[in-house]
């Protein structure tokens, strides 16, 4: 590419990006919209009007998923802390980012990820499209601008064509690649685990005895008082009732939190201290848990548990119900591990095309 | 206190800071340096004696642990109840003994070395333990497996808290005298100690054989009460003379 086109594309992509602030007609997809299939054991995936999946911003949104330009130095893709053979999370307490920054939270799973109300432990983002853009230009994660980012991927004739498929527009702008991480991020869909087949699909031999001891325990208010808040509905479960709650993690010696959570984003006393109830779906992929990635193993969580958590003002009353014998907790632990559901298709790095 | 500390707390994060004093402890800038007791070394005495038991004993108890095997290989053989120790001579051990009244207007300094409860092959040892008001209390896990330590105090703040294996001791004090605080393991329903807080520092636990000693008091007329998990407390009256050495015996008989 010559100095002179490789200028313009960084105006046009500068006006892109100062323009495609807010969504309008011409970051909507344009392609067929695809029915996306939902695993048994899952509700429909919500959609939101302005960002219906298209095959065409599916693989966009694949391709930008893995890509390493999305990063300052070119080291990190979502990828790298949302690894597909990792549940989509990255093994570790908390995650590293470009520059070799500790993060200060444990990267969730983005597995199930389209049904949450909010995005992030604390739900600092209302959508999937809002969330997007903040590891990008997080300074700890990827740490690049808008700009700077929209250069690199318009200068890419791949991306460009691909861009013209999907919205039909001749540059990408940020909107546009909120929205295809974002539709890509609604096809990362898991259930369909031994639990679902046990529970939703009738299949009486899907879950072993110890395991079945375990989903009684989890639903017995006397005793796992999981479901609560790991919520199993009539006809499909989330593990989550997508609300936030203080179950004491973090707690120092004085009683205050190393991370107040939820707090910092309402400014509301009972607030403070409160994560979103992360989904149990695939967990036994997922180690180490907890918002900061504390606890190493399911058997620690479960000790944890039966301890009622760590005693501050805002803990939550639920965790005083809570009374598992030794027993019980390994079968809460056999229990989760039905919870592995069937992987999503076609969601692991794009081949060369 | 319930009430203020959620108060306080949400004014030190609103203020941005990380660090609250202690639960229900005084706020940082309020506090004038307290008029310290000085004990004269010249003139200090000892209250020494023992604790001791007779009669029928009870009977021995054993501990169910199979609920965590973990527990069960951190003993050898049948385990049983430790709550009441009681020696060939009937001493009488971990008997709480403590100067009930006898100090009032005087001030002590908390000690500055920390006590140390550890929880260890899924016991609280020790099993009774003296701690003065705003004296560091160190909570160690050295057991493989998960505790829980819950002092489920009335006059104090009541809390509860979760140590992992390898997890760094947690540093605690308490703000007010209270004998006794029961404290439990909510993961391990065997676990029980018992921490007595007392705002001066002259408070003993009895050693195995029931022997206690309380050194460096102020001569003068004190009562002390002993405080046993199983038994009704006793309380005797004792003159300190000037760099003297008091002897108490207290005798608990089986009903
Ligand atoms: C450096 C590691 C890192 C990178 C790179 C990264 N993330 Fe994350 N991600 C995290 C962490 C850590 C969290 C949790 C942060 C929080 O809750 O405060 C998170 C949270 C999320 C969530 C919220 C999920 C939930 O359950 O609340 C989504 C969605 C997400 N990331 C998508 C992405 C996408 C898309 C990218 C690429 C544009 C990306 N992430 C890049 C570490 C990373
Ligand atoms: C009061 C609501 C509540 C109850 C009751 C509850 N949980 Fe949770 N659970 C949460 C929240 C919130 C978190 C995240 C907490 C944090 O990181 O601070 C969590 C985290 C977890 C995690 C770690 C998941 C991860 O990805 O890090 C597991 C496993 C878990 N819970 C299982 C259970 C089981 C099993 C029970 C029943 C014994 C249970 N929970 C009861 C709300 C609850």
């Amino acid at each position: 590419m010559s100095a002179s086109k490789l200028k313009s594309a960084m105006i046009v992509g500068i006006l892109a990006l100062l323009v495609g602030c807010g969504s309008s007609e011409k970051d909507r997809p344009i392609g067929a919209v695809v029915a996306i299939s939902v695993p048994l054991g899952l509700p429909p995936v919500p959609i939101p009007a302005d960002n219906v999946p298209t095959a065409e911003t599916i693989a966009l949104g694949r391709k930008l998923f893995y890509d390493v330009r999305l990063s300052n130095d070119n080291t990190q893709s979502c990828a790298s802390c949302h690894d597909s053979k990792l549940g989509f999370s990255d093994g570790r307490r908390l995650s590293i980012g470009v520059h070799g920054l500790a993060g200060v939270r444990n990267a969730p799973t983005l597995l199930n990820a389209a049904y949450l109300p909010l995005q992030f432990w604390d739900g600092r983002a209302a959508s999937l499209e809002m969330q997007t853009a903040l590891p990008i230009q997080d300074h700890r994660e990827m740490d690049v601008s808008p700009a700077r980012l929209l250069f690199r991927l318009n200068t890419d004739a791949t991306y460009r064509a691909m861009c013209e498929k999907a919205f039909g527009s001749r540059l990408l702008d940020m909107v546009e690649v909120e929205k295809s991480i974002s539709a890509f991020e609604r096809t990362l869909l898991s259930g369909d685990s031994p639990f679902d087949r046990f529970y939703f699909g009738g299949d009486k031999s899907a879950l072993t005895a110890a395991q079945i001891r375990g989903l009684l325990i989890f639903q017995d208010p006397g005793r796992g008082n999981c479901a609560v808040c790991h919520s199993i509905r009539k006809n499909d479960a989330l593990f989550t009732d997508g609300k936030f709650h203080n179950l004491g993690i973090g707690v120092g010696d004085d009683e205050s939190l190393t991370d107040n959570g939820r707090f910092g984003q309402t400014g509301t006393a009972s607030d403070t201290g409160t994560f979103l109830t992360p989904t149990l779906r695939n967990v036994a992929l997922t180690a180490p848990y907890m918002h900061d990635g504390s606890e190493k193993t399911l058997e620690a969580v479960m000790d944890y548990y039966a301890g009622h958590g760590n005693s501050n003002p805002y803990l939550d009353p639920e965790m005083t119900k809570i009374h598992l014998s030794a027993q019980d907790k390994s079968d809460l632990v056999e229990f989760m591990k039905g919870l592995t559901g069937a992987m999503p298709q076609q969601a692991g790095p794009p081949t060369k095309e | 206190m319930k009430k203020t500390f959620p108060l306080l707390s949400i004014l030190l994060i609103m203020a941005g800071c990380s660090h609250s004093s202690a639960p229900g402890g005084a706020s940082a800038s309020s506090v004038a340096v307290p008029n310290y007791f000085h004990v004269d070394a010249a003139t200090a005495g000892t209250i020494s004696g023992s604790v001791h038991f007779s009669g029928q004993r009870p009977a021995k108890k054993t501990i169910e642990m199979s609920n965590d095997p973990a527990c069960v290989n951190a003993n050898q053989g049948a385990v049983y109840d430790d709550s009441m120790i009681i020696d060939d001579h009937n001493g009488l051990a971990d008997a709480f003994v403590y100067v009930k009244s006898g100090l009032e207007g005087k001030t002590f300094a908390p000690a500055a070395a920390p006590v140390t409860i550890d929880q260890h092959g899924c016991w609280f040892h020790p099993r009774v333990i003296g701690v003065q008001v705003g004296q560091e209390l160190d909570v160690v896990n050295s057991d493989p497996v998960t505790h829980n330590i819950h002092p489920m105090a009335q006059v104090n703040h009541e809390w509860n808290h979760s140590q992992g294996p390898g997890d760094p001791p947690m540093k605690r004090r308490f703000t007010k005298q209270e004998i006794m605080i029961p404290v439990k393991c909510n993961i391990h329903n065997w676990m029980h100690a018992h921490i007595g807080v007392v705002d001066h520092p002259y408070f003993a636990v009895s050693a195995s054989d029931g022997s206690f000693t309380i050194p460096n008091l102020p001569p003068g007329t004190y009562t002390l009460e002993v405080w046993h998990d199983h038994l009704p407390t006793q309380e005797q009256q004792v003159t300190v003379p000037a760099h003297g050495n008091a002897k108490i015996n207290f005798n608990f008989k089986a009903k």
